[in-house]
């Protein structure tokens, strides 16, 4: 057989690259055209999904094959890693989609499955080394802990970025209703401490709908953050259980649960962060910009755990490095 | 939550009901409570009800907020409910002060500002390097030269920032933490179990109006709703005309249970930094050594083991390779022996997979070449030892060197090198220094080097061994098994339903802990399924 595994995956990486890149042109113009008023067409969004679909596809079976040549679980170096990233993603993508078909969810966590998997491939295609050499797996990686270490933290991380972006989502919106929903509540203050008839209150709220609707998007921002915070909140569950099996992977090979590595200190400094996002929920003054800011913050953090330090090279977790 | 600003969002997602002006009147916004003179028949239905104390009973659970609530309400409540007794003064005052210090630990913004400095410092440090010399610090640092115009060596050195994750600042915060966990588990969930488990009937219809969700549906009956309730995984308890219902009690705890984790894992922690025994040593094959020797005390709560006396044999330490010629995995194969030099454990330990015995924990580590057996011109076999040459993290290099000669008039003496860098191949070198060939010790071909003819026989590697007596791991194992349990767990919702039969109406009201605004549309939807009664007298007592 003249088709090695390596030219396969190098194949499969390109077809995925194309794919997102159609995927991300479709969604560009049809972007345009909705700003210019030419409206989006269902067609082009399916169209969308369906080359996301086959994104996911060909990443998947770039994992498989990474499996098949080198024997060890696909997840050992960055481009490895990275490619689980995208191929979890889109999986969360398409199981949300299934379970709820709420199109506004949809439209956020298809966002951060494009750009997951456009990362993933353009990296894999210009920044790795063109034919990945036959990779060894140093003694302290052979375990069983890898799989489940490794795996639920990237789980985490897609599931973060997603609540993250949807706190992004809030912001963004807040920034350009903020005017608009002071007048409201100012309203709104007033006619409750005045006590309407029914008759008053009707009117009120005609009154609203009609000359105010960006009342609406109150209601969608509010929404978003509901989900905001329920996502986060899988995903510090997640990414609790991912750094505790790290650390009891620690203590099994090297007899030290932690070891302030700098990898294991963002994460941890990462999962203090959307501790914070958490709790200060519970306090009714700081809701609204200010939680999810938090979010947005962690968002960064995320990125400079996962892919900061692996461009470093260094401690324990070098296993992920660039070099 | 912030202000709603939707009041009739029941009203848009519940067209199978009858929009009645009950619904109008219904809001999850407390500013939004307008006052109508229908509210006077809801209170004449219950009038016949709690006269006596519902001023007792509506406090209770206005004041009582679930667990995702204010804690500062909650603590300022129960120390104003708590003075009124009959104690004399001065030992009602030193009864406040560890009150007063525990509502100042469980402030929620004070562990949220612990939480942020604990974070900013762990950043700091992996910026900063830790654990290096002095004179590492003034020069990268110096005085002359500040980072960002104003950051010497001295703000690294004298707050310990050198060495952050053992200085007092950073201990003293996690301190702080725990201190603010312990006060605010104590103070603000533990009173929340008792409310939990005492789940009371709400009496009066405006108390149930005044939850967070709340509905009313004419002509049904409570029975009913308690029925659709079961079918929903709902407990339903029906006393009379009230009604009340809850779904997923556990995640109401599960909160409490991520904290008492959390401090499980710090005081587990802490009794491992203290009281942690621990060693390493590079062992030839083939020798022993007493466990006692190696390992060294690391904090103050060290205290010995009765199996500090065993000895530990090396019978045999090997290795895979992979075809490329890397190491793959390193093998020890060791025998513990007790004070009387019987065989109590055999096992073969490699890395990832430690020896267990008695508190005690063995890792594989580390390996290296400890001697060269080799035969020289038919004698020997000769052991040579072996020295490390390089060793730069996975990649090591060991020498050794066999004389062949007397040295002559400068000192050097000459000889034939051999180099290895791992126990397969040994390369030999002659006596000026060319490369002659390389030889497998198993392979026991002779080799023909300036007239001698040297055989490598075996190469013998040596063990690294990290030995560990931790008092701590079982406490910060449980601490993780609970907290990764109870994190799980805090992700579902508990949901609480309150009914009161009105004449022929039922009041609804209900609250959730979790995805507060799906529930309303769930709520509305399981209201929805109750039935209708058709053709029941409206007894509407007047």
């Amino acid at each position: 057989m003249t088709i090695t595994l390596a030219a396969i995956e190098h194949i499969l990486n390109m077809l995925s690259f194309s794919f997102i890149l159609i995927v991300i042109l479709i969604n560009i113009f049809s972007a345009i055209s909705s700003i210019f008023g030419f409206g989006e067409t269902l067609e082009l969004r399916n169209s969308s999904e369906i080359g996301l679909f086959f994104c996911f596809f060909c990443t998947t079976a770039l994992l498989i094959f990474l499996w098949i040549e080198s024997g060890f679980f696909p997840l050992t170096n960055l481009r490895e890693s990275l490619a689980f990233l995208s191929c979890v993603s889109s999986l969360i993508y398409f199981i949300l989609k299934t379970r709820n078909n709420q199109n506004e969810l949809n439209k956020i966590t298809i966002t951060s499955t494009i750009l997951t998997q456009a990362f993933f491939a353009v990296w894999g295609l210009f920044f790795s080394p063109e034919i990945p050499k036959l990779k060894i797996l140093v003694p302290a990686l052979q375990s069983l802990w890898l799989l489940m270490h490794v795996s639920i933290i990237m789980v985490g991380y897609v599931v973060l970025i997603i609540g993250c972006l949807l706190s992004i989502a809030v912001l963004i919106l807040m920034a350009t209703n903020d005017a608009v929903s002071k007048e409201i509540e100012s309203r709104i203050l007033d006619s409750a401490k005045g006590g309407l008839t029914m008759a008053e209150t009707l009117d009120l709220v005609e009154y609203y709908r009609k000359y105010f609707p960006n009342y609406f998007k109150i209601d969608f921002i509010e929404d978003l953050d509901s989900w905001s915070y329920r996502t986060i909140s899988i995903g510090f569950a997640l990414l609790t259980l991912g750094i505790l099996c790290g650390a009891v992977w620690a203590n099994e090979a090297w007899g030290a649960f932690w070891s302030w590595d700098p990898k294991e200190t963002w994460a941890l400094i990462t999962w203090i962060t959307f501790g914070i996002y958490l709790h200060v929920r519970m306090n009714q003054n700081w809701k609204g910009k200010n939680v999810a800011f938090i979010a947005f913050i962690g968002f960064l953090f995320i990125w400079v755990c996962y892919f900061g330090i692996n461009l470093l090279g260094i401690g324990l977790h070098s296993y992920g490095s660039f070099n | 939550m912030s202000p709603s600003l939707n009041p009739l969002r029941t009203k848009f997602s519940s067209p199978l009901k009858s929009p009645s002006l009950y619904n109008l009147c219904n809001s999850r916004n407390l500013h939004l409570r307008l006052h109508l003179s229908l509210q006077t028949r809801c209170k004449q239905g219950s009038t016949q009800q709690q006269k006596p104390n519902p001023k007792k009973k509506i406090v209770l659970f206005g004041a009582a907020p679930p667990v995702s609530e204010e804690k500062d309400r909650q603590v300022s409540s129960r120390d104003g409910g708590t003075t009124s007794s009959s104690t004399p003064s001065a030992w009602r005052i030193v009864k406040r002060v560890p009150k007063r210090a525990l509502a100042l630990l469980a402030n929620l913004p004070l562990a949220i500002a612990e939480m942020g400095a604990i974070a900013a410092l762990m950043a700091l440090a992996t910026l900063v390097e830790q654990g290096e010399s002095l004179e590492f610090y003034t020069s990268k640092y110096s005085e002359e030269n500040p980072v960002l115009g104003f950051f010497t060596w001295k703000w690294i050195v004298y707050p310990g920032f050198d060495h952050m994750f053992t200085s007092p600042i950073f201990l003293g915060l996690l301190v702080l933490l725990g201190a603010s966990l312990m006060a605010c588990t104590y103070t603000t969930q533990i009173p929340l179990v008792k409310v939990a488990r005492r789940w009371s009937f709400l009496q009066s219809s405006e108390t149930i109006r005044k939850q967070e969700f709340s509905d009313s549906l004419t002509c049904a009956s409570v029975q009913d709703l308690g029925a659709i309730l079961m079918g929903h995984g709902y407990e339903v308890f029906l006393k009379g005309p009230c009604l009340y219902a809850f779904k997923g009690l556990a995640s109401r705890f599960a909160p409490i249970g991520v904290h008492l984790a959390m401090i499980l894992i710090m005081a587990g922690s802490t009794l491992s930094a203290a009281g942690t025994f621990k060693g390493s040593i590079t062992v030839p094959q083939g020798l022993n050594f007493v466990i006692g020797d190696v390992l060294a005390p690391i904090g103050f709560l060290s205290n010995p083991l009765d199996s500090f006396n065993t000895e530990v044999h090396v019978n045999r330490f090997y290795m895979d390779y992979y075809e490329s010629g890397e190491v793959s995995q390193f093998y020890t194969d060791i025998s513990l022996l007790n004070f009387e030099g019987k065989e109590i454990m055999r096992k073969t330990i490699r890395v990832n997979d430690p020896l267990r015995y008695g508190g005690i924990t063995i890792y594989q580590t580390d390996w290296g070449i400890s001697a060269l057996q080799i035969s020289k011109n038919g004698e020997g076999p000769f052991n040579l030892a072996v020295a490390p040459l390089q060793r730069s993290g996975d990649f090591k290099l060991f020498g050794t060197f066999l004389p062949t000669g007397e040295s002559d008039s400068s000192g050097k003496v000459k000889g034939i090198s051999m180099l290895a860098r791992d126990l397969q191949s040994i390369v030999l070198y002659d006596e000026e220094g060319k490369f002659v060939g390389v030889r497998r010790p198993s392979s026991k071909l002779p080799i023909e080097i300036n007239g001698t003819k040297i055989v490598i026989e075996d190469a013998i590697g040596s063990t690294g061994l990290d030995l560990k007596a931790d008092p701590g791991v079982p406490i910060v194992y449980t601490g993780f098994g609970a907290l990764m349990l109870t994190t799980t767990v805090s992700l579902l919702s508990h949901s609480q339903v309150w009914a009161l039969q009105d004449g022929s109406t039922v009041v609804v009201g209900a609250k959730r802990n979790r995805a507060k605004r799906e529930f309303s549309k769930e709520m509305n939807v399981l209201l929805n399924k109750v039935p209708e009664l058709v053709g029941t007298n409206d007894a509407i007592e007047s």
